[in-house]
This record gives C-alpha cells, structure tokens and sequence, in this order.
C-alpha cells in the first residue's frame, strides 16, 4: 500500500470533508444570521455580520444587538429547555436500560449453542423491520387507554423496541470476535454469570461503549414515536419541540440554532466514539 | 483438563439452554409483548371499517380493504416512489460509505479529527437532516442559488420540485446513513494484513486489480449486511420525508410511510391506512429475504 499522501488521496479528503460539512455549514451559517439576512435573495455564502443573538434566544434570554436593537427571546424557549431536559432523561434511560438488557442477550446469542437459538434469534432480528407507521396507532390507542399517552415512561418504553433489537445485533457481531474465554474462566471455577460479568463485559467494554452510543443515538434521534405520542404536552421531547418551530411561525435562525444545539450531545459522544468504532467487526449473526 | 475440571462437582451449574433463557427470556417476553401486540392491533384493525363521526364502531369489512387497495392509483404510485427512493438511498449510501471507509484507512494527518467530522452527518438526526436539506436544496435559501448567483444568474436553482425530489431525499438520507456503513467497512480494512498488498505488488496487480482480489473480499459479508439494513432503514423511513417533502410537490415523494401516516392520521381511515402498512411490511421483510437468497447465502458460506 502506498504510504506517502498523493495528490488524490488530498483531493479525496477535501470532497469528503465538503459532502460532510456543506450542509451542517449551511445551517451553522443560518443560525448565526439576523432576520433581514435570511429573507435577502440571493442567500448569502457567508454570514455577513454573524450574531449569536438566536442562540440566546431560544433559551429565552434578549439580545442586545446594538443599543435601539433588541432581538426577542423566542416564544419556544420554554418548550425547548422543556424538551432539552426530556431527551436528556429519556435517552439515558433508554441507554442504560437498552445496555442493562442487551449485554447479557447478545452473549448468550453469540457464545452458547442451545435449542432454539435460531428461532429466538430470528424473533428479535425481525422485529428490527417493522416500521413505525405501522405500530403507531396500536401504541397510541393502548397508550390513550392505559394513560400512558403523553408521559415519559411511555415514550420510553416504546424507544426501547427500536433499540433493543438493533443494539443486540450489533452486539453479537462483536461479541462473537472476542477470545474464547470461558472455557479459562471455568478452569478458574468462575460461574456463567460470573464469567459473563467478571470476564466478558470488561473485556469487551469498547464495543459495549459504541453500542451504548449507538443507543443513544437511536433514542437522542427518535421523532416518530414522539410526534404521536408526547407532542404538545409536557412529555414532548427536543425533536417535537423543534418540529414546533418548523410548522406554527417562521424564525429560521431559531430553528437553526436549536437544531445546532440538538447536534451538540451526540457530536460530543461522537468524538469519543470514533476511537472505539474502529475496533469493531462485524460478523454473521446468524450462523 | 478443562473437561474434568468442568465435571467435578459443579452439579448446580445451569445447562446452556437454561442460561439463555434466564437472560433471554425476560427481554424477549417484553419484545413479544411490545411488538405482537401491536402488530396484532394493526391485523385486526385492516380487516375493520373504522368510523368515528356520528359515534365510534367498527365493522368487519373482511378484506375489502385489501381490495381497496389494488384500484387505488395512489397506492401503486407510492410502492413505485418507495421502491426509486430505497434503491437510490441504498446504491448512494454504500457507494459513499466504502469511498469514506477506503479514504479514512489510508494514512493521514488528524486521523482523530478527519474521523470524527466523517461521523458528523450520522450524529445529526433524521428530522434534523431533513430541516437542513430543505434548506439547503430549496430555491429560495439554497446553497445552488447562492452559487448561481455568484456566478451572474438570475434565477433561483430548486431541486425540490416534481423533477428531482425523489433525489434530494435520497442523497440526503445517504449522507446521513453513509457513516455507519463506513465505519463498518473501515473495521473490516484493519483486519487485512499489510502483507497482502506487498505480495500483490511483487505479483504486479493494477491498483483495481489489488481493490478486487484483495481489499474487496474481507468486506463482502459487510456489505451484504448494510445493504439490508439501509433498504430496511430507507423503507421504513418516515420522519425525513414527513420534515423534507411533506410528500410533495403534489404527490412527487409520496412514500408509502407517507401514504399510510396521511390516510391513518389525515383521513382517519385506520383500517385502509393498517392495510396498507401490512403491504409495506411484506415488502420490507420481502427484499430483505430476496437479498439473503440471491446474495447473503453465498457470502454467509464463504
């Protein structure tokens, strides 16, 4: 393989940190414009006179632009501070619940042989094919029925059937790859269980932390579910909170910045993500 | 010795099945639950006539719905949008997934840094993608206007229109799932031995020649893999669209996830709307079984 950074491979990395960035550029720009910047036509490329007035504004603060000019707090601000702490509590919930569940199933799935395996196996990964337009009104109308409509435990529970299944996929791959070491750790008269906690997770922590993300990920993300379900009350999540401002007024610098404070989470778990994403490989679930 | 060390005592020690059914159990018992029972909702439901004005009732209507179906011209020209949008989504996002994963394993500077802002689009949820690439594709604030203009147009340039809709959402939900699929790949790259490609290079193979017999053969099974996740990510897709399109201009982007959400949520006609995601459901699980026979079984025997 050629070691030395050729003219392509530049070429190559500045298209693909283009593709990449161009777009979240052009949102970063947008939210860092004043009202009359937005509506000019032509949009301009960059932001001429960039404020971080809409930044102050959706969380409810004014911005003094300059002594006659005060840029207004948003009317959102409370749905989206609302929002922020319902997807913070909702996501680590579902995280640390998905984790809890997922660590031991996928083991079981990628180390033991028994009967049934392949049955149960298949079970799970289907469920990862249902689309959620097809659940939704069987989850609202149980949901309306048991109370749960509109309530955090709710949403919950539901974000958990997207992420338990794909998570253990993934998992399994994973877990499939490491070192056969139970066999060591019974000769150290170590338990199945104890084997799995005392040996398995520590060894296997790195993927355990992507796939942890990647649940956060799916649950941070989730707007499907959330629209139906907990949009409007008091349960509604950053995503609904955003969509608020995409559909009843207009104030695209708002809407900008509260999609770039909604990327600002997972970005950070990103970056520790890439460093364990490597490592991981992927392997038939299903043999 | 471990044999015996094994069967020394340890009679209270749990048989495989027993063990993962003691893990398994409770996860799965909360899936059935959670899963069938709706999915059981949806059955029945398509087999009903929902009404709500003049008071709430069902009645069994068998399956009219279905046949319903089969005349509707908006159902076939929702399979068909599916069907271009998925192959698009799917050929898009492999193709830009493996160009990412073969650049991010060739030696650089700030590996750290070129990494994470690849991963960037995958951190962006798909409602939050959708909003940017309005933004970004539309006439009015799109980036192809303000370059236009740059350049002494005057005129905006729109590719959400009838034409090229279909495209924007596609190329947007490729940048948002290419970084998982070259994440994956990439972990594949740092499997192969840096030996084989000095060994390709004294056997004098081409550049394509090394990417076919070499690089290419550990990634297989990957790429079966993501191909099947993206068609059933892409099919399933709701939020994007819903925040993107809205299904239009006209019916352009009337994706089935759109069609159904409009009919149950819009028209309140449950029972047609139930019908129709089960026809969604048989095509998802339908290509991802085309895909394992003509594809994923040879990999998986390889």
């Amino acid at each position: 393989m050629q070691r030395r950074m050729t003219l392509w491979a530049w070429l190559g990395i500045a298209v693909a940190l283009v593709w990449t960035l161009l777009p979240i550029y052009w949102f970063l720009k947008m939210s860092l414009l004043t009202p009359d910047e937005i509506a000019r036509f032509p949009p301009p490329l960059i932001p001429l006179d960039p404020t971080p007035a809409a930044y102050f504004n959706i969380f409810g603060f004014d911005y003094q632009v300059t002594p006659e000019l005060v840029r207004r707090a948003s009317g959102q601000a409370g749905q989206i501070i609302n929002g922020l702490i319902n997807s913070l509590i909702v996501s680590i919930v579902v995280t640390a619940i998905t984790m809890l569940v997922v660590v031991p199933l996928s083991y079981v799935f990628a180390r033991l042989d028994f009967r049934f395996k392949q049955a149960l196996l298949i079970t799970i990964l289907l469920s990862v094919a249902l689309p959620p337009v097809s659940t939704l009104i069987p989850f609202y109308a149980l949901y309306v029925q048991l109370g749960l409509a509109g309530t955090l435990f709710g949403l919950i529970i539901v974000t958990l059937t997207i992420t338990i299944p794909f998570v253990t996929w993934m998992l399994i791959g994973y877990l499939r790859n490491l070192p056969p070491v139970e066999r060591l750790a019974r000769v150290d008269g170590y338990t199945r269980f104890e084997t799995l906690v005392f040996i398995v997770i520590p060894l296997a922590r790195s993927g355990i932390a992507v796939a942890a993300v990647i649940a956060f990920l799916f649950a941070w993300n989730e707007y499907t579910y959330a629209l139906v379900l907990v949009n409007g009350t008091p349960a509604n999540t950053l995503a609904t909170a955003l969509s608020g401002f995409l559909f009843q007024h207009p104030e695209p610098s708002h809407l900008a910045a509260a999609l770039v404070l909604s990327i600002l989470p997972p970005v950070l778990v990103a970056y520790f993500l890439q460093r364990h994403v490597a490592e991981m490989n992927l392997v038939d679930p299903i043999r | 010795m471990a044999g015996q060390v094994t069967g020394a005592g340890r009679t209270s020690e749990l048989s495989n099945l027993q063990f993962a059914l003691l893990m398994a159990l409770p996860v799965l018992l909360f899936l059935v639950l959670v899963v069938a029972y709706p999915l059981g909702y949806a059955l029945w439901m398509s087999f009903q006539q929902i009404v709500f004005f003049g008071g709430y009732r069902t009645n069994f209507v068998g399956l009219a719905n279905y046949a319903t179906m089969l005349g509707d011209d908006k159902f076939w020209w929702s399979i068909w949008v599916t069907i271009r949008f998925t192959v698009e989504s799917v050929v898009l996002a492999m193709a830009i997934g493996l160009a990412l994963a073969l650049l991010l394993n060739r030696p650089m500077r700030w590996p750290g840094l070129v990494r994470t802002i690849v991963m960037l689009p995958w951190c962006v949820s798909l409602y939050g993608t959708g909003i940017m690439f309005s933004y970004l594709a539309t006439g009015q604030t799109g980036f192809a206007t303000a370059i236009a203009f740059f350049f002494g147009a005057d005129r905006p340039v729109s590719f959400v229109n009838r034409q090229w809709v279909i495209e924007v959402l596609a190329i947007g939900n490729a940048w948002n799932m290419a970084p998982l699929v070259a994440f994956f790949l990439l972990a594949n790259l740092k499997t192969i031995p840096t030996r084989l490609y000095d060994l390709a290079a004294i056997d004098r193979m081409s550049p394509l020649e090394t990417f076919w017999n070499v690089t290419l053969p550990p990634l297989r099974f990957t790429l079966f893999v993501f191909t099947c996740i993206t068609t059933v990510l892409s099919m399933k897709l709701f939020d994007f669209i819903f925040v993107l399109s809205g299904g239009g201009p006209g019916t352009a982007s009337a994706v089935m996830t759109y069609q159904i959400y409009k009919i149950s949520f819009r028209d309140l006609n449950l029972g047609y709307g139930a019908a129709q995601s089960f026809v969604l459901l048989f095509l998802i699980v339908g290509s991802t079984m085309t895909l394992y026979a003509l594809w994923g079984r040879r990999e998986a025997e390889r």
